[in-house]
């Protein structure tokens, strides 16, 4: 098999992995060594889906010894199964990143054999990068669940970041949909990782030489919408993965069916797109806003409302905490205003420190006002009135309800609902209703019902 | 400000660098006013106002320098930066904003509800914006041992590309071309040039159309059909960078 076709197969099964990012670690390049890495990470394409390819995200290995359910590489399905060679893996690694095509390698490997095996030829492929081609830029790598603590250890001092895959949200789901998986060999490296990163970290302040250990911390990912969990549950995990291992992000994925199974959703169904927005947008006001997943989503309401954003959702239950007034409000009671984020708040913070900001002001400091406008408050002054039913369009999320022509073939000009807009709009539209006039009604609807909320 | 200057209705026409820029502002002030336009050599052919030649001096230029330099470096970085814009009427954006900074100090940068400052803050943004995009999309090929790349920027960004690929790639040689200001960067054996470069010949050797081919064949297994969404995609990499990508090039955007 020659290397394109190895390199199509092994790219296609690594896919379904979301994570892609390159961001976490700061490190300039030097002579003698290839490539370097900046800490907001750097995104080198976009494929059709609008997902971007950051690293050169591949697995070693298809061939998997494990039959995990929602996998499109279980054991039992039907598909052609290649490998790399180390050496091969490296070539190509830097074949792309010199020619600006990639920001580094993101490995991950089906389970080749057992998952000591496994971690064994991923480290040796690693290990030629880094030691042979002094490979400088950024490598994620995947542990495998259940291999030896010291294997993590080794594949820890090559890689800039490493993820264990949490796969669902919770044991139940586990146990019935990857029964080779156990929660306590996910948990465990990555309680070992937290662990030795913390205390690498440390010793890179005291001595110098120490080496430095998954300097990008780690991150996780989960499949959402296979099973039953509600959002507040899925974000409660969140957290307290935050928390207590300390990662650095947490990757959610819409589930694709990829087999027919009694114990999964129907095939064709479609994926659940605007949840997984939903999901981030919350995961976002956990690592950056200061919200907490007690204040987002409560008993009575244990998921996310498909047409408010999460945080639009907080500040309609909470009219007491409004209006803000920008002269004077903290960093933090400005992150609360819908619309203001962590930039806009930091030039309103810089920008009011030498003047008095009225609205004009605001607007020429770019803060985007459509929803901002009815919470806050300029020299004492509200802002902006509107009626409920004014303030409820400006708060409603374009999102759900966005319609337009998706294919650019040439005889499908009829505008179609985008993949990510409102289930209740996929549903009116898949049942012959054209698709402006679902997205309209609906919306119809949602306001209605904002209105009467507030 | 501590005086108000006049905003005439002169313009000042200069030659384009930086240095004559400067020498601009110090016009201004020996003069103690503000011009209605500033204009390097490509615009102001046509306007109504009465023109002044501004000579360029090294001295005078070098003056104003050492005054930004004292501003700090936020200052200097976007008036700088800003300078790099081919925005018509930037430099008298720059000029009116490097009046106020001189009138109120470094703070001046983060005087953002003030029209000047945030009009030059956002022309330090686009340049440093499309920098930033090109830094992810430019595509070598390599070519003895070389690495060249083509870019069709809005702005003069080579001089922010400089410093990241000098990092990246410490050991090797590289040209970027920037085709629309007939530019080229040259690194080589370790020293930079700036070029003024007219075509460049893409590669047609077979090895490194391999590598194209790999890599088109790679970008093409990643796309997950289920949730196809061409919107998205546009959104982060905008058409005019197409061109000198080689995943988006050619074959009419991968569909079957």
């Amino acid at each position: 098999m020659d290397l394109m076709e190895k390199l199509e197969i092994l790219a296609d099964s690594a896919k379904y992995d979301v994570a892609c990012t390159s961001s976490g670690v700061n490190r300039p390049g030097r002579p003698g060594a290839l490539g370097s890495s900046v800490a907001a990470g750097i995104c080198h394409a976009f494929t059709p889906d609008g997902r971007c390819v950051s690293l050169l995200k591949v697995l070693y290995s298809n061939v998997c010894s494990y039959d995990c359910s929602y996998c499109v590489n279980r054991r039992s399905n039907d598909r052609p199964r290649a490998s790399f060679t180390p050496r091969e893996l490296a070539e190509l690694t830097v074949g792309f990143y010199r020619r600006n095509y990639i920001e580094g390698l993101f490995l991950s490997s089906a389970v080749l054999g057992t998952p000591d095996r496994t971690m064994e030829l991923m480290i040796e492929a690693l290990r030629i990068l880094r030691e042979e081609y002094h490979f400088n830029g950024y490598i994620h790598a995947k542990t495998i669940p259940g291999a030896d603590p010291l294997l993590v250890e080794k594949i820890g001092r090559l890689a800039d970041r490493l993820s264990v895959n949490i796969e669902l949200p919770s044991e139940t789901s586990l146990t019935t949909l990857a029964p080779d998986k156990k929660k306590t060999a996910i948990l465990r490296p990555m309680g070992q990782i937290a662990v030795q990163s913390a205390q690498s970290r440390r010793e890179m302040v005291l001595y110098r030489g120490a080496k430095p250990f998954a300097p990008a911390g780690q991150s996780t990912q989960m499949i959402i919408g296979a099973t039953p969990e509600t959002d507040r549950h899925i974000m409660e995990l969140t957290e307290g993965l935050y928390k207590k291992y300390s990662l650095k992000r947490v990757f959610y994925s819409a589930y694709l069916p990829v087999v027919a199974d009694a114990r999964l959703p129907a095939l064709h169904t479609a994926p659940p797109l605007l949840r997984e927005h939903r999901l981030y947008q919350a995961d976002w006001l956990l690592r950056y806003y200061s919200f907490t997943a007690g204040e987002l989503l409560t008993d009575e309401e244990p998921n996310f409302d498909p047409y408010l954003d999460p945080k639009c959702t907080w500040a309609v239950r909470h009219p007491g905490f409004f209006p803000v007034e920008v002269n004077t409000a903290t960093k933090e009671e400005l992150l609360r205003v819908p619309g203001i984020g962590p930039k806009s708040a930091l030039r309103i913070l810089q920008a009011r420190r030498v003047q008095n900001l009225g609205m004009a002001e605001l607007k020429r400091i770019g803060v985007v006002l459509k929803r901002a406008q009815y919470f806050i408050t300029c020299r004492g002054k509200a802002a902006a009135h509107g009626s409920r039913a004014e303030i409820a369009n400006a708060l409603l999320d374009p999102k759900a309800f966005s319609v337009g022509i998706q294919q650019l073939s040439l005889d499908d000009f009829v505008p179609k609902a985008m993949p990510d807009a409102a289930p209740a709009v996929q549903k009116l539209a898949a049942n012959g209703m054209a698709a402006d006039t679902a997205a309209k009604t609906v919306r119809q609807e949602a306001l209605q019902c904002l209105t009467q909320r507030m | 400000m501590s005086y108000t200057a006049n905003v005439t209705d002169t313009a000042y026409c200069y030659d384009g660098s930086f240095a004559g820029f400067l020498c601009c502002v110090f016009e201004s002030y020996t003069r103690k006013e503000i011009p209605a336009e500033v204009c390097p050599p490509e615009e102001g052919q046509l306007n109504l106002f009465g023109t002044r030649d501004i000579p360029t001096d090294l001295q005078r230029a070098r003056r104003v320098a050492a005054g930004l330099d004292r501003l700090g470096w936020q200052v200097k970085d976007r008036i700088t930066t800003g300078f790099l814009s081919t925005e018509p009427g930037k430099d008298l954006t720059l000029l009116r904003f490097a009046r106020l900074c001189f009138a109120r100090g470094p703070g001046a940068v983060q005087m953002l509800g003030d029209p000047d400052a945030a009009a030059a803050f956002r022309l330090e943004r686009a340049v440093n914006n499309e920098a930033g995009k090109l830094i992810e999309f430019i595509r070598f090929e390599e070519r003895e041992g070389m690495l060249g790349a083509v870019i069709h920027p809005k702005n003069r960004v080579l001089p922010l590309l400089r410093g990241h690929f000098c990092s990246r790639l410490p050991d090797e040689d590289f040209l970027i071309f920037d085709a629309v200001h007939g530019m080229a960067l040259l690194r080589r054996g370790g020293q930079v040039q700036y070029l003024a470069m007219e075509h460049y010949t893409p590669c047609t050797d077979e090895a490194e159309l391999n590598w194209q081919q790999l890599w088109k064949r790679f970008f093409k297994a990643l796309t997950i059909e289920g949730r196809r969404n061409e919107k998205a995609q546009m959104n982060h990499v905008q058409k005019r960078f197409w061109q000198d990508m080689v995943e988006m090039r050619g074959e009419p955007s991968a569909h079957s």
